[in-house]
């Protein structure tokens, strides 16, 4: 029991400091690796609760989020990344220790706010569920410091995989076709935005606060 | 419920019908309607005679609370009247198509509005009320914007129509919505069962929200600013539906406000009688100046809906001291609907009819058309000696009831209500002087003198379709207004789905017996003295014979007895209405715009002078131009929070989402 409940705290605490290794990384290289690392991790959470609870489909949805998150996102990823070689966040909006320094009020902030969940899914799953929302906040910040029109789409990301974690943890999984859905919309959502990130490339945008100047 | 369930799917398939190809579209399309008005007259009339309401329900259609039909004798009312106007309209329609409203997005449209407006009072709980009145509310908004791509108006009528009905769904909404909270299901039914739980606030609250919007629909001053813009812009059988249908919806509305929530306090219904006074006078006063003639209409419909709401005003405020007054109010407005619904929507097609044959609305622009257009002229003339109250016309037996229930009720009543009766009583009294000015007006200027213009001097009858459409609505006009008993059954039953009926009124084929209240009327034998009168002038005439009419000397009609050599001798509808306008100069605050031009050579030689007068509505102007240029700066100055910034953008998404977890945690 206590190595599943360690295991499974493990493989929670892997998520959300996966979501400050993406804050805390200029080079965007390592950040989509921070991505796959995190997918990676919340596969594992599914398989280990797969495993306690001895549901098959379950472990389905653990593949199926190791192959959408762990590998076909971050694959899409990397080709943009391998588009323009040496990509950096330069010049994050947040520099990075002020950044690291909400990253912990934020954890903080999650963890008071997630007090009732925690008391009422209880056990080793519900005290796991401030992670979850930790890493959705985390990542929302992401989004609102961070230049890059990549960062953007990784800061999404995390918020998808805290809201993918919470939902593991809550219910203790969750239907496969809820899972397929939201793993398919997610998909296809980075999709659209790869696209977009290569035609902005194209047009010689990398910063999104340059699009400003479409602004009437 | 099984012909309402055939009548809605008549309805949806008069609206598929609409892709029809386009030669025969608007002839099935109207074949269908007719279908459909014939069903939901035969539901209505059904349900008038058997006196007992017609209830459904279905789950099949709208998920979680289904749709609930009920029609009680009061919206039976409604529902028949609706079934005769859409019937004429249609009819009308047919004809009119060579004018516009052939496309597929008109005829879909008007086949849905007509649906909706039978259906809105058979709805019996608020989901299906909202989602019929929704319906009605957007396809009517399709038909005023019908000409959105031609005239730059008919947008702006869209945009106000829109706006305003929607504003006035959302107050409904609301005020449904609080009741339906109270009650134990969404039913009319048990709504007015538990209303009376409800504390005197919310009460209050709910029936101003109720009133408001659904005086917003009824076109009642101040929210009447969406109807001459939305009726004149319409296609014609479309705004006779505005008016002689979908305002009368308005009217039911606040009737159900009633019949959901009691009586309740006299101030409110001293409220709804002041807005009442408000619009009569407003109307009236604005239709006696307009030169528009479809202007002109919509705004006698706002008076229209006033003088109907004073009389559901007294109705709600004589309830308690003298119950014979209120029953007779509440049958006078409801009397009244009918009528004007009638004689309106005669108006309205004659004034389409008119368009039809000469392009033209203004009256400035019109004249002579009695010698052209003789049979929509003699419906024209009908319908507005029936609005100005004439006898033996159905729009004075129904002015004659509301009258005598303000004398009646002033029996025995406290001090504020005597004084609020005697206002309206004046209001009254004034609005009908000034109705027959404007009425005087359209049909002198409009239909007899000389033609003004080309296009009216080459006015040609219009296609016997569109004699028949306002034809009907004359000849109903007529009828009932001679032999106003034949409704009368009619109507205290559904006036006594609100209030038992305590008039102890009696009406035989000729006329109404006021009963304990003493008064009687025979529009029959009105209508014979006024017969019997005409052939004995007629007759003395003759016996002066051919001596006296070698004397006779003919001149135009409307020509005030001079020669005319020129048109622009005749009185226009601005001459008409000026002296009227200057007596009201204040409250009309016209604008006038006098430009001379000299001569370059001498300044005693004029060149030209160009004058302009603007009539534009004053409570547009005063009230909401400044509320429009206010939300205006405000979304002007909004801007400087929206700078492009994606990130700025998520910041405050991002902001908001952490303070609600702090202050929910």
């Amino acid at each position: 029991m206590t190595t599943f409940a360690n295991a499974l705290a493990s493989a929670a605490v892997v998520v959300t400091v996966g979501a400050v290794v993406v804050l805390w990384r200029h080079r965007l290289r390592s950040i989509v690796l921070a991505l796959a690392v995190q997918g990676v991790a919340l596969a594992v959470t599914a398989a280990l609760l797969a495993g306690h609870e001895h549901d098959r489909v379950l472990f389905a949805v653990a593949l199926l989020v190791l192959a959408v998150k762990a590998v076909v996102i971050p694959g899409l990823l990397v080709r943009v990344v391998a588009a323009t070689p040496g990509a950096r966040e330069s010049d994050p909006l947040v520099n990075v220790p002020a950044s690291l320094v909400v990253a912990g009020l934020l954890t903080l902030a999650a963890f008071i706010a997630a007090r009732p969940i925690v008391a009422l899914v209880g056990g080793p799953t519900g005290r796991l569920v401030p992670l979850g929302l930790a890493t959705v906040l985390i990542g929302f910040f992401v989004m609102v410091a961070r230049r890059r029109a990549l960062s953007q789409v990784v800061g999404l990301l995390l918020v998808d995989n805290g809201i993918a974690l919470v939902a593991f943890l809550v219910t203790s999984g969750v239907p496969v076709i809820v899972e397929l859905g939201s793993s398919l919309d997610v998909l296809f959502g980075v999709v659209v935005l790869r696209v977009l990130l290569a035609r902005l490339t194209a047009a010689g945008f990398s910063d999104l606060d340059q699009l400003r100047s479409l602004h009437d | 419920m099984s012909a309402v369930a055939l009548l809605a799917g008549l309805g949806v398939l008069a609206a598929l019908a609409a892709f029809a190809p386009r030669a025969r579209r608007v002839q099935l399309v109207a074949t269908i309607l007719v279908a459909v008005e014939v069903v939901g007259a035969i539901v209505a009339i059904h349900v008038l005679v058997i006196d007992h309401p017609l209830a459904g329900h279905t789950t099949s259609l709208l998920p979680i609370t289904g749709l609930h039909i009920d029609l009680t004798p009061l919206g039976a009312l409604f529902t028949l009247t609706t079934a005769v106007v859409a019937f004429a309209a249609t009819i009308h329609w047919v004809g009119y198509r060579r004018h516009a409203m052939s496309s597929v997005g008109a005829s879909c449209a008007f086949a849905l509005f007509v649906t909706s407006l039978l259906l809105v009072p058979a709805a019996g709980d608020i989901v299906t009320f909202l989602v019929l009145w929704e319906i009605m509310a957007l396809t009517s908004l399709a038909l005023v914007a019908h000409d959105h791509a031609l005239r730059d108006e008919a947008r702006q009528a869209a945009w106000w129509y829109g706006a305003m009905t929607q504003g006035g769904a959302a107050l409904i909404t609301l005020g449904l919505v609080v009741l339906g909270a109270h009650a134990k299901d969404p039913s009319f039914a048990s709504i007015a069962a538990s209303a009376h739980h409800l504390p005197g606030a919310t009460r209050a609250a709910v029936f101003l929200a109720l009133f408001i919007g659904f005086a917003a629909k009824a076109g009642l001053v101040p929210a009447h600013v969406w109807l001459p813009r939305a009726h004149a812009e319409a296609p014609a059988p479309a705004s006779a539906l505005l008016s002689g249908a979908m305002v009368n919806l308005g009217i039911y509305g606040i009737v159900l406000t009633r019949t959901l929530l009691g009586v309740g306090p006299t101030w409110w219904w001293l409220v709804a009688g002041f807005f009442g006074v408000i619009s009569a006078l407003y109307g009236s006063l604005y239709a006696a100046t307009s030169t528009d003639l479809k202007r002109l209409l919509a705004y006698s419909t706002s008076d229209n809906m006033g003088l109907v709401v004073i009389g559901l005003a007294a109705s709600g405020f004589f309830f308690a001291k003298h119950p014979a007054a209120s029953s007779l109010a509440l049958i006078a407005s409801l009397v009244l609907v009918t009528a004007h619904a009638l004689y309106k929507s005669t108006l309205f097609l004659g004034a389409g009819s008119v368009q039809y044959a000469t392009h033209e609305r203004n009256l400035d622009q019109l004249g002579g058309l009695a010698r052209t257009m003789p049979v929509t002229s003699v419906a024209v003339v009908i319908g507005a000696l029936s609005v100005a109250a004439l006898p033996p016309l159905n729009g004075f037996s129904a002015e004659w009831l509301v009258v005598q229930s303000l004398v009646h009720g002033l029996a025995g009543a406290d001090p504020v209500t005597t004084v609020a009766t005697a206002v309206f009583v004046a209001a009254l009294a004034l609005t009908g002087g000034l109705t027959i000015v404007a009425f005087v007006k359209a049909v002198g200027i409009g239909f007899f003198g000389r033609a003004r213009s080309e296009q009216a001097a080459h006015a040609r009858e219009v296609p016997v379709s569109m004699r028949i459409g306002p034809g009907i609505t004359a000849t109903a006009c007529v009828v009932f207004g001679v032999a106003p008993g034949l409704t009368l059954s009619a109507i205290t039953r559904a006036s006594a789905t609100v209030a038992p009926n305590r008039s102890g009124m009696t009406a035989t084929l000729a006329g109404f017996h006021l009963g304990a209240l003493r008064g009687a009327v025979d529009p029959l034998a009105l209508a014979l003295g006024a017969v019997a009168a005409t052939l004995v002038v007629a007759a003395l005439r003759q016996s002066r014979g051919p001596a006296g009419a070698a004397k006779l000397r003919s001149f135009e009609p409307w020509g005030s007895g001079r020669v005319l050599t020129s048109a622009r001798m005749q009185y226009t509808a601005t001459s008409f209405a000026e002296p009227l306008q200057r007596v009201f100069d204040d409250v009309l605050a016209p604008q006038h715009d006098l430009d001379v031009s000299h001569a370059v050579e001498s300044r005693y030689y004029i060149e030209r002078v160009a004058y302009v007068s603007a009539n534009d509505d004053v409570v547009e102007r005063r009230l909401f131009r400044p509320v429009l240029a206010l939300a205006r700066w405000w979304g002007v100055r909004a801007r400087g929070i929206a700078n492009g910034s994606v990130h700025r953008y998520l910041a405050y998404g991002f902001v908001v989402l952490v303070l609600a977890l702090v202050v929910v945690s």
